[in-house]
C-alpha cells in the first residue's frame, strides 16, 4: 500500500479488515471516504470495485477493478483484486494470471501465493501447484500444512516417493511428539503410510506401521493395511491372523472374507474342486463362528459348484423365504451370470412352490409346516425370475397368483409394473405403481418408482402431481425443489420423456442442468483444498480429488450427455425444432390440426400452472412476511419463474453440433471404453463433414464391438458420405488416402460393394433374433438405393414378426420402432404393420 | 412402520411331537390405521367383503382410535377389524360398539389372528373411560345366518345371540341375519 498520508493509510488497512470480516457495506463506506480526498488511489478504488461484487454489483465493480489497476499498475493489491474478482465468477485461468502478476510485485505474499495454489490444485495444474506449495514451504518451514501439500502435489503428479520424502523430512523436525493420541498427526502418519503403499514398498509400510502404530488413533485401519501387506508379500500365515482378527471385528465385511480366503490360497478366479471343498469348509466353519453373520452365508453361493451350489443354494433360498426377505432375488442374480447356477435356482424354486402347494413345507417331507408368507415370496422371487429371462407370460402368471394370494403387499405391485415395464407395456406399469403408492402413502421410495414410471409413459402431469407429494411445501414452485436438490433422476427422465414427445427444447433444458450439477460438484471441491489440508483428512481428500476428475463418467451424466447429443444432432437436421416424431410422414393439413391441438393443451397446462403460481406466490408471501424483508425479495424472484419454459434458448442456438461436442468431450476422456460415445462422435463429426474425425470413431467402436447394430447402418453411412464428396470433387487426396488405408478395416473384402457388404451382415445376425440389427440392417439397405431396394428393406423388417421364434418377448418399443422405420422409408405397408401390431398391444394408444 | 410384534412362535411350536409337522414360528402384530395406509384397508375390504363401502365408513375408521386396527403376519398386513361407536338408547353415559368388519386374508386364517384382534377391541372396550365420556355398555355384530364359522367363532368368546334380524342383507341369496352381542362390565 502507498502514498497515503497515516489517518488514510489506517483507514486503508481498516477497510482490508472489513472484506475478510465480510463487512461490505462499511467496507464501502471507507473507501468512499477515502476517495473523497484521493480519488485517484488506485488500490483504494479496486477494493471500492471488490465491495461492489459483494453488493451484487458486477459492472460497477469490473468497472472500477480495473479503474484502479490503470492508475496503479504496479501494486499488487490491485491484481490480487483483480484475480479475487476473477474468481468469484469463476474465471480461473483469469484470476490465475493476475495473481501472476501480483506476484510479480510481491513475490513473497502468502496470501496471493495460497490464493493462487488453490485455483493450480482446481484446474489441475499439478506441476504449478507444486512449484507454488515449494515456495510457501521455504517461506514457512516452520508450518505442518505446506509440507503436506507438497507431499500430496507429488503424490497427484505420480510420484509418491517424492512425496514420501517430503513428509520424512518434516517428521525429523519435530522434536516432541504428543504424547496422547492426537487426531491431526494421526492422519498425517497414516497419509504417510498411504504413500509408501502407493510407491509399492510393501515391506517398508509394514515396518513403518510399526513405528507408527501407538500414536494412531484409527485402529481399523492400522490392521486392514496390516493384513494387506501381509497379503502382498505373501506372508500367508500372519495375513490369515490378520483377516480373522479382522473378521471378529465385523463378520460382514465381504472383503475380510475375501482377504481370509486369499491367505489360505483359495477363491482366486481359477479353483480347482479341491480348492472348492475347501472353501466352502471354511466357510462352514466361519458360519459356526458367527451364526449371525450374512456374509457368512452368502459367500459360499459364489464359490461353490454343481452339487454343492444345489445344496447351500437350498439351505440359504430356503432360510431367505421363510424369513420374507424382499430383496432376495436382487442378491440371487448376481450369481446368474453362471447360466448353470441360474438353472439350478430355477429348479429349487419351482421345487419349492411345487412342495408348498402341495404340503406346505419347502419339500415333501411332511417334517415342518411353513408360514403361509412363504408360498408368497417363493412366487414373488419366481416371477422375479422369469422376468429376468424376459418370459413375461410366466412371470405376469406368478405376480397374478401372489396378488391373489395377499392382495395388500406393495411389493408385489412394484414386480407387477417392472415386468409390464420390460414388456414395453408403460401405461399399464405404471398404473401398476400407483396402485402400490396407494397402499403405502408415505414411503418416498414408491413415490419416487412411480414418478418415474410415470414419466416413462409419458405422463409428465400426474409425474409432476407426484414428486411434489415429497418436496418441499413452502417454496412457490415445489417442482423447484427438485432441481435444488440436485434430482438427477427426474431430470433425466423427464427430459427423456420431452425427447420422445419431440419436445426438443424442454428436454435440452433438463440436460443442461444435470450438466450444471456436475459443474457444481466440481466448483464444490474448491473450498475443500484449504479445509481439508487445515484438518489433516488427507487420504479422505485424495480419493475425493481423484473421484472428482472421474466425474462425469458417472453413468447420469453419460446419459444425459448422449440424450443431448441426439437432441442436437436432431435440431441440426430439422433446425427449426418444432418438427415432433408424431408429425413424421402427416400431411400439411394433419400437421395443422396437430399443432392447433398441441397448442389448446399447453394453454390449459399454462393456465392450470398459472393458478397454482398465484396461489403458490400468496402462502410464500405470507411466510415471508413472516421471516422478513429478504425473503420476501427472494420470494417475489421466484414467482417471476421460469422465463423460458420453452427451453427457446437451446432451439434457437446457432451451432447445434458445436454444442453437441461440448457434452461429448468429456466422455471421450472418461467414458473411452463405451461403444456409445464412438457412435455419438461419428453423428456429429459426419454431420460436420469430418471424415477422418467420423473415420477415428468408427475405427474405435469397431474395436469395440464390431458387430454392434448401430455401428452396421453407420458404415453404410460412411461409405456413402465418401461416395459423395468424391464425386462432388470435395475430397482432398490427403484425407483420401488415409480412409483408403483403413477401408478394408471397415469394411472387410466387400470392397466398394455395399450391397455385398449389407448381405454379409444379415447372413451374419440372421440367426440372433435381435430386432436392432434387422432394423439396421433395413436401414442399410435402404440408404444404398433407397428406390430399388425399399421392398427388400421392408421384408427385413417384417421378419421381425417372428422375432418370438428366437425365443424373445415381443416388445413394444421394438414394434414401435419397426413402425417409425417404416413411416421414414414412406412405406405403403405401413398400415399392414398397425393392423399386426393391434393385436399384439391391443391397449396401445399408438395402434388404435 | 414395524407394528408391535407378538411372537406366536411358542404357543404353535409347542405341540410338537415325532409324527405331527412342526409349525414355523411367526410374528402377528397390531397397527394402526392412517391416512397413509387407507389403501390397504379398502384393498382388504375388497378382498374380504361383498359390500363397497361409502367414504363415511373410512372417515369413521381414522377417527375411531383404538377400535380399528389392522393386523401383520410376519410384518405383511393380512386383516382388518373396523368398529364404530353408536349410542345407546336413551343413555347419555353409556354407548354401544358395533362391530363393522372383522376379517382375515384366506390363507392366513386358523392362525389365530382373528382371536387376536377381538382380544384388542374387547381389551379397549373395558377400559375405563375418562369423567365426562360415555362408557362402551355392549359389543355387538351382525352375521348372516348360514355363516357357521363366524357364529361359532363369536360364541366362543362369548356373544350371544340377541336377535333374528330377517332380510337384513337383501342384497344376498342369503338374507337372514344374526344379531350377536357381548354385555361389558
Amino acid at each position: 500500500m502507498r502514498d497515503l498520508p497515516s489517518k488514510e493509510a489506517n483507514l486503508f488497512r481498516e477497510i482490508l479488515k472489513c472484506y475478510e470480516l465480510k463487512q461490505y457495506k462499511r467496507g464501502f463506506k471507507g473507501a468512499e471516504q477515502i476517495l473523497k480526498k484521493f480519488p485517484e488511489h488506485g488500490e483504494t478504488l479496486a477494493m471500492k470495485g471488490l465491495f461492489y461484487n459483494h453488493l451484487d454489483k458486477k459492472d460497477l465493480a469490473y468497472e472500477f477493478v480495473k479503474k484502479g489497476i490503470r492508475h496503479d499498475m504496479k501494486s499488487h493489491i490491485c491484481w490480487h483484486v483483480f484475480g479475487l474478482l476473477y474468481r468469484s465468477d469463476k474465471n480461473y485461468e483469469e484470476a490465475a494470471k493476475c495473481y501472476a502478476h501480483a506476484l510479480k510485485y510481491d513475490k513473497e505474499n502468502i496470501q496471493i501465493l495460497r490464493d493462487l495454489s488453490l485455483l493450480q490444485m482446481q484446474m489441475r495444474n499439478l506441476e504449478g501447484y507444486v512449484d507454488t506449495r515449494h515456495i510457501l514451504l521455504e517461506l514457512r518451514p516452520q508450518n505442518r500444512q505446506y509440507w503436506v501439500a507438497v507431499a500430496i502435489g507429488y503424490q497427484l503428479l505420480g510420484k509418491p516417493e517424492l512425496g514420501v520424502k517430503v513428509l520424512a523430512t518434516y517428521e525429523e523436525t519435530l522434536k516432541d511428539l504428543p504424547s496422547t493420541p492426537d487426531y491431526e498427526h494421526s492422519e498425517l502418519l497414516l497419509y504417510h503410510n498411504t504413500l509408501l503403499e502407493e510407491v509399492g514398498d510393501f515391506q517398508e509400510a509394514l515396518d513403518h506401521l510399526d513405528t507408527i502404530e501407538k500414536q494412531v488413533c484409527d485402529r481399523k485401519a492400522i490392521k486392514e493395511k496390516r493384513a494387506k501387506y501381509y497379503l502382498a508379500l505373501g506372508r500367508l500365515t500372519e495375513a490369515e491372523a490378520a483377516y480373522r482378527d479382522l473378521l471378529a471385528l465385523n463378520p460382514d465385511n465381504m472383503a475380510y472374507f475375501e482377504g481370509l480366503g486369499k491367505s489360505l490360497g483359495l477363491g482366486g478366479d481359477l479353483q480347482t474342486d479341491e480348492d472348492e471343498v475347501k472353501i466352502l469348509e471354511m466357510f462352514k466353519q466361519l458360519q459356526k463362528e458367527y451364526p449371525r453373520s450374512n456374509a457368512a452365508k452368502r459367500l459360499p453361493l459364489r464359490y461353490a459348484t454343481g452339487e454343492a451350489f444345489v445344496k447351500v443354494a437350498d439351505e440359504y433360498i430356503r432360510s431367505m423365504l421363510r424369513k420374507g426377505v424382499p430383496s432376495l432375488f436382487v442378491n440371487i442374480k448376481t450369481l446368474y451370470t453362471d447360466s448353470a447356477k441360474q438353472a439350478a435356482v430355477e429348479k429349487l424354486a419351482l421345487g419349492f412352490l411345487a412342495a408348498l402347494d402341495k404340503s406346505k413345507g419347502f419339500d415333501h417331507s411332511g417334517v415342518v409346516v411353513e408360514p403361509p408368507t412363504a408360498i408368497l415370496w417363493t412366487l414373488y422371487f419366481l416371477a422375479q425370475h422369469f422376468d429376468f429371462k424376459r418370459e413375461t407370460e410366466q412371470a405376469l402368471g406368478y405376480i397374478n397368483r401372489a396378488i391373489e394370494h395377499t392382495p395388500t403387499l406393495v411389493e408385489l405391485y412394484m414386480a407387477k409394473g417392472r415386468i409390464l415395464k420390460h414388456a414395453g407395456d408403460h401405461v399399464a406399469a405404471m398404473e401398476a405403481l400407483n396402485e402400490a403408492r396407494e397402499l403405502d402413502l408415505q414411503d418416498r421410495f414408491i413415490n419416487t418408482k412411480c414418478t418415474k414410471y410415470m414419466l416413462r409413459a409419458d405422463n409428465m402431469v400426474e409425474a409432476e402431481k407426484t414428486a411434489v407429494l415429497f418436496t418441499r411445501v413452502d417454496i412457490p414452485n415445489p417442482l423447484n425443489d427438485l432441481v435444488d436438490m440436485q434430482t438427477q433422476w427426474f431430470s433425466l427422465e423427464a427430459g427423456e420423456s420431452n425427447l420422445r414427445q419431440g419436445q426438443i427444447g424442454r428436454a435440452l433444458k433438463r440436460f443442461h442442468q444435470i450438466d450444471k450439477h456436475f459443474n457444481d460438484y466440481t466448483e464444490d471441491q474448491f473450498d475443500f483444498h484449504t479445509y481439508c489440508l487445515r484438518k489433516m483428512t488427507l487420504r479422505a481428500y485424495v480419493s475425493m480429488v481423484r473421484l472428482e476428475d472421474q466425474l462425469r463418467s458417472h453413468p447420469y451424466y453419460v446419459r444425459a450427455a448422449q440424450d443431448a447429443v441426439q437432441c442436437y444432432v436432431r435440431l441440426f437436421d430439422k433446425p427449426d425444432g418444432s418438427e415432433s416424431e408424431e408429425m413424421e410422414g402427416m400431411t400439411e393439413a394433419e400437421k395443422k390440426k396437430f399443432r392447433s391441438k398441441q397448442r389448446k393443451a399447453e394453454l390449459k397446462a399454462q393456465q392450470e400452472a398459472e393458478d397454482k403460481k398465484k396461489k403458490a406466490a400468496a402462502t410464500a408471501a405470507e411466510t415471508a412476511k413472516k421471516a422478513g424483508g429478504n425473503a420476501a425479495a427472494a420470494a417475489a424472484a421466484a414467482v417471476k419463474g421460469d422465463e423460458d419454459p420453452e427451453g427457446t434458448k437451446y432451439t434457437k442456438c446457432e451451432d447445434p453440433l458445436g454444442e453437441a461436442l461440448k457434452f461429448l468431450q468429456p466422455l471421450q476422456q472418461l467414458a473411452a471404453t463405451r461403444i456409445e460415445t464412438h457412435l455419438m462422435a461419428f453423428e456429429i463429426y459426419v454431420r460436420k463433414n469430418k471424415l477422418l474425425l467420423a473415420l477415428k470413431a468408427l475405427l474405435k467402436s469397431i474395436k469395440i464391438d464390431a458387430n454392434h447394430a448401430t455401428l452396421h447402418e453407420q458404415l453404410v453411412r460412411f461409405a456413402l458420405a465418401v461416395q459423395k464428396s468424391s464425386s462432388a470433387k470435395t475430397l482432398k487426396p490427403s484425407v483420401k488416402t488415409v480412409i483408403d488405408k483403413h477401408w478394408s478395416d471397415l469394411y472387410g473384402s466387400h470392397g466398394q460393394d455395399l450391397n455385398a457388404f449389407s448381405a454379409g451382415f444379415i447372413e451374419k445376425t440372421k440367426d440372433q433374433g435381435s430386432v436392432a440389427h434387422v432394423i439396421s440392417a433395413a436401414m442399410s439397405v435402404y440408404l444404398i438405393e433407397p428406390s430399388k431396394n425399399l421392398t427388400k428393406a421392408e421384408e427385413l423388417l417384417f421378419s421381425v414378426e417372428d422375432e418370438t421364434k428366437f425365443g424373445r418377448t415381443r416388445t413394444l418399443e421394438n414394434v414401435l420402432l419397426v413402425q417409425k422405420t417404416l413411416k421414414g422409408f414412406k412405406s405403403s405397408r405401413q398400415q399392414e404393420w398397425k393392423e399386426k401390431a393391434k393385436v399384439w398391444f391391443p391397449n396401445t394408444p399408438a395402434f388404435k | 412402520m414395524t407394528p408391535p410384534a407378538i411372537d406366536m412362535s411358542s404357543t404353535t411350536t409347542a405341540a410338537t411331537t415325532e409324527d405331527k409337522p412342526k409349525n414355523v414360528g411367526f410374528r402377528v402384530g397390531l397397527g394402526d390405521i392412517t391416512p397413509n395406509n387407507l389403501g390397504q384397508l379398502k384393498r382388504l375390504n375388497t378382498v374380504l367383503f361383498p359390500v363397497s363401502y361409502a367414504p363415511d365408513f373410512y372417515k369413521n375408521v381414522l377417527e375411531v382410535g383404538e377400535f380399528a386396527k389392522i393386523i401383520y403376519f410376519n410384518d405383511v398386513c393380512v386383516g382388518a377389524v373396523c368398529c364404530r361407536k353408536e349410542p345407546a338408547d336413551g343413555s347419555t353415559t353409556e354407548q354401544n360398539l358395533y362391530i363393522a368388519t372383522l376379517g382375515v386374508l384366506a390363507p392366513y386364517r386358523r392362525l389365530g389372528l382373528g382371536s387376536e384382534m377381538l382380544k384388542h377391541i374387547l381389551e379397549q372396550a373395558n377400559l375405563p373411560v375418562a369423567a365426562g365420556q360415555a362408557k362402551i355398555a355392549k359389543v355387538y355384530m351382525h352375521v348372516q345366518s348360514n355363516n357357521e364359522e363366524a357364529l361359532e367363532f363369536y360364541k366362543k368368546h362369548g356373544f350371544e345371540v340377541a336377535e333374528k334380524c330377517e332380510n337384513y342383507y337383501s342384497q344376498f341369496e342369503v338374507s337372514d341375519a344374526f344379531k350377536l352381542e357381548k354385555i361389558i362390565n
